[in-house]
């Protein structure tokens, strides 16, 4: 497996033994953020972090577990019920008193947050993924007027480059 | 007797406590996660696994082309998460421009209903049977995370009809907080040490202003 580094800028401490350990220079960015074109998945900066701040993460993400379609179909419902428990609890947060308008809030981001979390388990785990991708094709060929399509486009031809 | 909550595992020990779990008021909500006295259960040795309803519904028909704006809108700021924490930002700002274009289109619609009848609805049923797919077929991820998102709907729905008792002093001079991982709801002046349903730091929390 192919892997490259990516650091956790929480928990960097500056100590930029990276920068003297790879070869390539992938580290040395003004960002801080490695340099992923020029890094070669070695290790050797991970390995030097006194911070454990960079770890290893696979080139390609490996394909998640097949879904059964009784699985999807009871996620995807349970997709769409949190769906709308977001949208009233969205409509509600912008009348009443500030209590109220808090808690609808709360509420929405709450509803938002689990809605996201079934949402990977409906089948749509990974951005790059065949079943994530296949979606996006299928809503460019007959788009919603405002659409964005050219940034659907480009997600594709990101992520159809063989770099799944 | 001891109570074990269903939420966060929270256990009261009448013996400990000196009064019996029965005979504390009805609107008592759990010390540790505000979930309702109803939620507690008497710890018994050897406490069976409780069977899920074996009925699923036999409609396996999943199109994507009928998920609704508001669902798509959810799936794409999730692959736009996902983007993030695979650090590449400008697939991620283009799932994001997605999932806000679809969630305009879902708030077109006005939304109409009443909020706790849909919570109660959903978790009679949409939780029921996507519990009842996920176990017959063994699907772990699916499990937990109708789970996690089951115990955040229980204390949703306890909020509710807490704010629908109190009105706006059960908020007065308080805050309100969210779980940023699991969208666990809590009401009070600090946020918790640990979320009771994922179990991430407090700092893993954010005020509601």
């Amino acid at each position: 497996m192919k892997w490259k580094a990516v650091r956790n800028l929480r928990l960097c401490t500056k100590d930029c033994l990276c920068l003297y350990v790879c070869p390539v220079g992938a580290t040395d960015t003004e960002d801080s953020i490695i340099d992923v074109d020029k890094c070669t998945g070695c290790g050797d900066c991970a390995a030097a972090c006194p911070s454990k701040a960079i770890s290893m993460i696979p080139a390609e993400m490996p394909l998640p577990q097949e879904k059964k379609d009784e699985v999807l179909t009871g996620m995807r419902a349970l997709l769409e019920a949190k769906s709308r428990e977001r949208l009233l609890a969205s409509a509600l947060s912008e009348e009443g008193p500030d209590g109220k308008r808090r808690l609808m809030r709360a509420l929405e981001k709450s509803f938002r947050l689990s809605g996201e979390d079934i949402a990977r388990e409906a089948g749509f785990m990974l951005p790059q993924q065949e079943e994530s991708l296949n979606l996006l094709e299928s809503i460019l060929d007959n788009p919603p007027q405002g659409f964005p399509e050219d940034s659907a486009r480009a997600i594709l031809s990101s992520f159809r480059k063989g770099d799944r | 007797m001891k109570y074990i909550c269903s939420i966060c595992g929270f256990v009261y020990d009448e013996e400990k406590e000196g009064v019996p779990f029965s005979e504390l008021p009805s609107d008592r909500v759990c010390p540790a996660c505000g979930a309702e006295k109803a939620m507690s259960d008497p710890v018994k040795e050897n406490m069976p696994q409780s069977s899920v309803a074996e009925d699923i519904s036999s409609d396996n028909s999943h199109d994507m082309e009928k998920l609704s704006s508001g669902a798509l809108s959810l799936l794409f700021s999730n692959l736009a998460r996902g983007c993030e924490k695979q650090y590449r930002p400008h697939e991620q700002k283009m799932y994001q421009e997605i999932a806000d274009f679809f969630s305009a289109e879902a708030k077109k619609e006005k939304a109409e209903g009443d909020l706790v009848s849909l919570v109660n609805d959903n978790l009679a049923g949409v939780y029921k049977t996507a519990e009842a797919s996920a176990t017959a077929a063994g699907d772990r991820g699916a499990l937990r995370a109708r789970l996690w998102s089951y115990k955040v709907e229980m204390i949703a729905r306890t909020l509710l009809s807490r704010y629908e008792k109190e009105g706006e002093k059960m908020l007065e001079n308080t805050s309100v907080w969210v779980c940023s991982v699991c969208g666990f709801v809590y009401i009070g002046d600090s946020a918790p040490a640990l979320c009771p349903v994922c179990k991430v730091p407090s700092w893993k929390f954010e005020k509601v202003e």
